[in-house]
């Protein structure tokens, strides 16, 4: 009986979980994957391959997923592009996360003129269409992935600094808030004390639907020739030069699309779970 | 006398209109500081527009005749002053590369981006509003489940991925759609909507599955924790009755903001979808100005994206104000 | 910039069979299609990192891409003279067209050219000595590649009578003819029409003689013409309306013939396409003979290359038969010298070329106490490809590699600059001494050469002056020596053009074969019908 009763428990609160751990575990296993693997397979390098190993299929001697034309190993490539899309991310998130939370934390608790300045600028920026200023810095700096990094972190903080602020605002009523102000508390105090630790959780959801949106965009500058320059690889990069060939040597762009979606997915999945735990839906 | 004053207030009086003049006045400040951001970005380290107009291995010395052809010598805010004196009579330069009046090679495309975002506005939210509504009259059935899914995973593909994907299948295998290639409507209004329907779903579908996402959280949430549903509910009114007269009615006010928000998404999404399917837009128009340098081109296409994006976040703003009655009655 | 097949190599011999076992795609020997039909209207696809970019529009002497942008040109303005051959690309020669004949007089050094009487352009204004003259001037002073490098005498473009322009040279220049198909000379606009439009306007809606008119054009992206009814040639052209259109490579072009919203595509070349395509009983492809091989430009002026030893570090590290072999699975020959196997004066190998030596170049590279290149070349898919294939060659032999890639225009302002250092691209033309011949490429008064040396300079006026094929080749031969022996510039594969249509239309340069006088090869648009 005992047991009988114990069961159902566990698994609900194992699934109660699952919408959580099953995207982060995705999620730890592209990472790894992409930090570790290279040296742990010894695999060869994503560049500088023989040119006479090119074209080959999938499970060829020693390229599991195959070569590109130039005879470097699709499967190093996936994995080294890997690295290039996640750092980008997680740099671009980063940037958006400190800037944009401290800008959108400041205006949201300082209030007044300093909010209404900091606002409007992002405001400004905010009214980009993401991709076409992306696109327009990437010309202007030319392509490289700090650039790509640089050029991209000009629309993650307005975002992120919106939310901050919202989150901020939404603080300021709260008893220990009112509290701290009575007390005279020094405002940086407040802000590192009591808001940073408040409005974490929603910068970071916000973050894990942030690294889809980077991972997504940073492809696309790839793809249109503007973000990570070839033959280094990204997703991007990989798949805009396979769907030159596409038809004719289609597991080029299978392979990063595939990974691509995995790893975007994951992100969603995870960002949309932690948000329904959040906001209590 | 005093009826006079207190007679109904008039269209330029009343709280909406105010709100209206004050929008307006604030979208002005909006697009001058897009154009100054832009002409700002356009004039990033490294080197100057003439170095990149010339490439990298320009001498200086060829830098300096050009930039002194083309009036670049002059301060930054005395050329950027130029340009928007120039820009708001319609005049947005000449293009360095063509020669064309960038204003005309603007006017020449406008037609086919709009059309493409236009397109895939009606597609994705016409498809999104059914959806979501039938999601969320019961969530957590088949239904919801499968939404909410398909649209889960919609969001996670790029749209250049998918438009491949869709070229594939629906152009090559299936020979349904063309891949490639524009009929204006004037020639063919069927022939014009086929070589758009691959395009516009290719940006359509990742914003339908947006856009039912939210509405279907936010229906749902307010079916859950409203008061006003429970009162109406007590009074017996039926369960789709309460979803569509009482929770879309709130949820739309949301979905309103979220759609002019994403305009810009919407539009930054043709310059790589006009790409792919060889269409003549203005995306197409500036990549091809990214890559001959042309950047009098560039900035006029940035600005006209942003202009237009502010533009679609206004409207939003004003339909909310128009709509609702909280704000149209000035009580908040 | 590409593809260059030798049509003798036994390789494509074998894959010709088996197109032809395919359903018949096997190109050239087309059996005949019947008798020309008229009308239909056919949509043209060019790549928009090559033929398909137009930014500066389509006037002959204000546009840079002339050169690429051949087949619109054409189709426009016709052409003084073309380049006709044989349906497999033999007996290639370069006849009259708008012009009735050339005649050299004086050793060479004048060229009388007599214009077709009756022709009139479009705008029904005449097309006579005194609109070519007038052509012709604005011409040579072009900032094209395609600008003509005639040695114009003082006053050298005068005419005789209302149907003879006479050019003046200041020595022999009898390549001249040969050359002319792909210089913007060949292509004659109104000049009535150019005073009443402006430069401006003129260059986006040009008005010429040639078989089609401009209905619109959309610069890079989309050019409408219709059939001209007053083309000179009775029942020419056979198509109602031509259309071009841009696309962003070979794979979408590929995409959108099969899904029949176009009818042809010039000049594929990623070689996995190549050999899907010429297994698919749709599509008609024709590999065009190979003229213009690959070469790594070097400048020798300025920068690492002026010094010796580092040009024959590039020689001893650049191995372009692993490339030939790798990404373009052995379609193409290797070619040491200037010209292809498709071209006039073909020499397969030169004697002392520095062939693949990677210890050779390592030393040379300690001995330099390092090396830093920047490499450049065309935004075009396989350019890209075999610029990643030399950047790993030769990093491999210690040789610190920047790579860039350029639009056609913009690259036309870098050598024009002098300050880039080695470009990938292509040298050699039909006849050498035309286009983007090996002058174009090598000789000291060209703004697209890295080579100054008076005496290359030597052999090659007087090669271009000959009128003797024997002693020409002899000339070309000792220039190719020279250019090898002084390491001038590693010369690659000779690539061929493939081009593509749909079942149903035919036409010269299209579905025969014609040796591309530049890249692609001048098809004869007026000639290109469709079975209706």
């Amino acid at each position: 009986m005992a047991v009988a009763e114990v069961a159902p428990t566990v698994l609900r609160y194992r699934l109660r979980y699952l919408d959580v751990l099953v995207p982060a575990t995705v999620i730890a296993v592209v990472v790894l994957a992409c930090l570790v693997g290279p040296a742990l397979f010894a695999l060869p390098e994503p560049t500088g391959g023989d040119v006479l190993e090119s074209y080959m299929p999938a499970l060829s001697p020693g390229h599991l997923l195959g070569t590109d034309p130039n005879g470097n190993d699709t499967l190093s490539r996936l994995l080294h592009g890997g690295r290039s899309s996640l750092l980008v991310a997680v740099a671009v998130n980063l940037l958006g996360l400190v800037v944009g939370g401290t800008l959108g934390a400041v205006s949201g608790h300082v209030g007044g003129l300093t909010d209404t300045v900091i606002m409007r600028l992002l405001d400004v920026l905010i009214a980009f269409p993401s991709l076409v200023l992306t696109l327009a810095v990437a010309q202007s700096l030319g392509p490289s992935r700090t650039n790509t990094i640089l050029a991209l972190a000009f629309f993650s903080v307005p975002a992120f600094a919106r939310i901050a602020r919202a989150a901020t605002l939404r603080l300021r009523e709260l008893p220990f808030m009112v509290a701290g102000q009575l007390c005279g508390t020094p405002t940086p105090r407040i802000l590192l004390r009591h808001v940073a630790p408040n409005i974490a959780p929603q910068l970071i959801t916000f973050g894990m639907l942030g690294m889809g949106i980077v991972i997504v965009i940073e492809g696309a500058l790839s793809f249109l020739g503007l973000g990570i320059p070839p033959p280094a690889p990204s997703w991007g990069n990989m798949i805009s030069q396979g769907q030159q060939s596409l038809s004719a040597t289609p597991s080029l762009v299978v392979w990063p699309c595939l990974t691509l979606f995995v790893t975007v997915l994951a992100f969603n999945l995870l960002g949309e779970a932690l948000r329904a735990r959040w906001s209590g839906r | 006398m005093t009826t006079v004053t207190r007679a109904a207030p008039t269209l330029l009086t009343s709280p909406g209109a105010r709100l209206v003049g004050k929008r307006l006045l604030m979208a002005v400040p909006i697009v001058i500081g897009v154009s100054i951001v832009t002409f700002w970005v356009l004039n990033l380290i490294p080197g100057s527009a003439a170095q990149q107009l010339l490439g990298p291995e320009a001498t200086p010395a060829q830098i300096q005749a050009l930039e002194a052809r083309l009036g670049l010598d002059r301060p930054a805010p005395v050329r950027y002053l130029a340009w928007l004196g120039g820009a708001v009579t319609g005049d947005l330069g000449t293009s360095l590369v063509s020669g064309q009046p960038v204003a005309g090679l603007l006017g020449e495309r406008l037609a086919v981006s709009g059309e493409l975002v236009m397109l895939a506005f009606v597609i994705s939210l016409g498809l999104a509003l059914p959806v979501a509504l039938l999601a969320a009259h019961r969530p957590g059935r088949l239904f919801d489940r499968v939404s909410m899914l398909v649209s889960i995973t919609g969001l996670s593909v790029a749209n250049y991925v998918l438009a491949l994907l869709l070229v594939l299948v629906f152009a090559v295998e299936l020979a349904l759609f063309p891949a490639i290639g524009f009929v204006p409507l004037t020639e063919s209004v069927g022939g014009n909507l086929q070589g758009m329907a691959l395009p516009a779903a290719a940006i359509a579908f990742p914003l339908f599955c947006f856009y039912t996402r939210f509405l279907r959280g936010d229906l749902v949430d307010q079916l859950q924790g409203e008061d006003y549903i429970v009162t109406a509910r007590a009074k017996g009114i039926g369960p789709w009755q309460v979803l569509l007269r009482h929770a879309f009615r709130n949820s739309a006010f949301g979905l309103i903001t979220v759609v002019g928000l994403n305009l810009g998404t919407l539009i930054g999404a043709t310059v790589i979808i006009e790409q792919i399917f060889a269409l003549p837009g203005i995306g197409q128009l500036m990549l091809q100005a990214i890559n001959t340098r042309d950047f009098v081109v560039v900035q006029a296409c940035v600005v006209l994206f942003a202009v237009v994006a502010v533009v679609a976040n206004l409207l939003a703003d004003l339909l909310y104000a128009v709509l609702d009655p909280r704000i149209r009655y000035g009580s908040r | 910039m590409r593809r260059r097949l030798q049509h003798v190599s036994l390789v494509l011999a074998g894959l010709l069979v088996l197109a032809g076992c395919g359903g018949g795609a096997g190109p050239a020997a087309s059996a005949p299609a019947g008798p020309p039909q008229r009308g239909g209207e056919v949509t043209a696809l060019e790549d928009q990192g090559f033929a398909g970019g137009w930014p500066t529009g389509l006037d002959p002497a204000t546009s840079t891409t002339g050169g690429a942008n051949v087949a619109q040109l054409g189709a426009i303005f016709g052409g003084l003279f073309v380049l006709r051959a044989d349906d497999d690309g033999g007996n290639a020669k370069v006849v009259p067209n708008q012009a009735e004949s050339a005649e050299f007089a004086d050793d060479g050094k004048t060229l009388r050219i007599t214009i077709r009487d009756g022709i009139t352009f479009s705008d029904g204004t005449p097309f006579d000595a005194a609109a070519v003259a007038f052509n012709f001037t604005r011409d040579v002073g072009s900032t094209c590649t395609c600008a003509p490098r005639w040695p114009l005498a003082q006053n050298g473009i005068t005419t005789e009578g209302a149907r003879t322009v006479v050019l003046r040279f200041t020595r022999p220049y009898a390549s001249v003819l040969n050359s002319f198909p792909v210089t913007n000379a060949n292509w004659i606009v109104s000049p009535t029409a150019l005073n009443a439009a402006g430069p401006d306007a003129f260059k986006v809606k040009p008005v010429g003689a040639g078989p089609f008119v401009v209905v619109s054009n959309q610069l890079s992206s989309s050019l409408v013409l219709e059939r001209n009814p007053r083309y000179f040639k009775p029942g020419l052209p056979y198509l109602d309306k031509l259309t071009f259109t841009s696309i962003g490579g070979d794979q979408p072009a590929y995409q959108a013939l099969l899904a029949g919203q176009a009818q042809t595509y010039e000049g594929l070349n990623t070689t996995p396409l190549l050999q899907q395509a010429q297994t698919n009983d749709r599509l008609t492809v024709t590999v065009q003979p190979a003229t213009s091989p690959y070469v790594i430009q070097l400048n020798t002026k300025a920068g690492p290359f002026a010094d010796e030893r580092a040009r024959q570090a590039i020689y001893y590290a650049t191995d372009f038969d692993a490339i030939a072999k790798g990404l373009f699975k052995g379609l193409y020959p290797v070619s040491q010298s200037f010209t292809g196997p498709g071209g006039l004066f073909h020499e397969q190998t030169v004697p002392g070329y520095r062939t693949y030596d990677p210890a050779k170049a390592k030393q040379l590279v300690s001995e330099l106490g390092g090396l830093t290149v920047n490499l450049g070349t065309l935004r075009t898919y396989v350019a890209q490809q075999v610029m990643t294939a030399l950047q790993t060659q030769w990093q491999e032999a210690g040789i610190t590699v920047k790579t860039d890639i350029y639009e056609l225009s913009n690259l036309v302002q870098s050598f024009n600059s002098g300050q880039w250092q080695a470009m990938l691209q292509t040298a050699g033309a039909w006849d050498p001494a035309s286009g983007v011949g090996v002058a174009f490429r090598f000789a000291s008064t060209s703004p697209f050469s890295g080579v100054a040396d008076p005496q290359l300079d030597g052999l090659l006026d007087q090669a271009a002056a000959t009128l003797d094929a024997e002693e020409r080749a002899a000339l070309y031969r000792q220039a190719g020596a020279y250019i090898s022996e002084k390491s001038y510039a590693p010369f690659g594969l000779a690539f061929a053009p493939a081009n593509l249509a749909v079942r149903g239309v035919h036409g010269p340069g299209l579905t025969t074969k014609i040796p591309p006088i530049v890249v692609n090869a001048g098809i004869l648009w007026d000639e290109v019908w469709r079975t209706q």
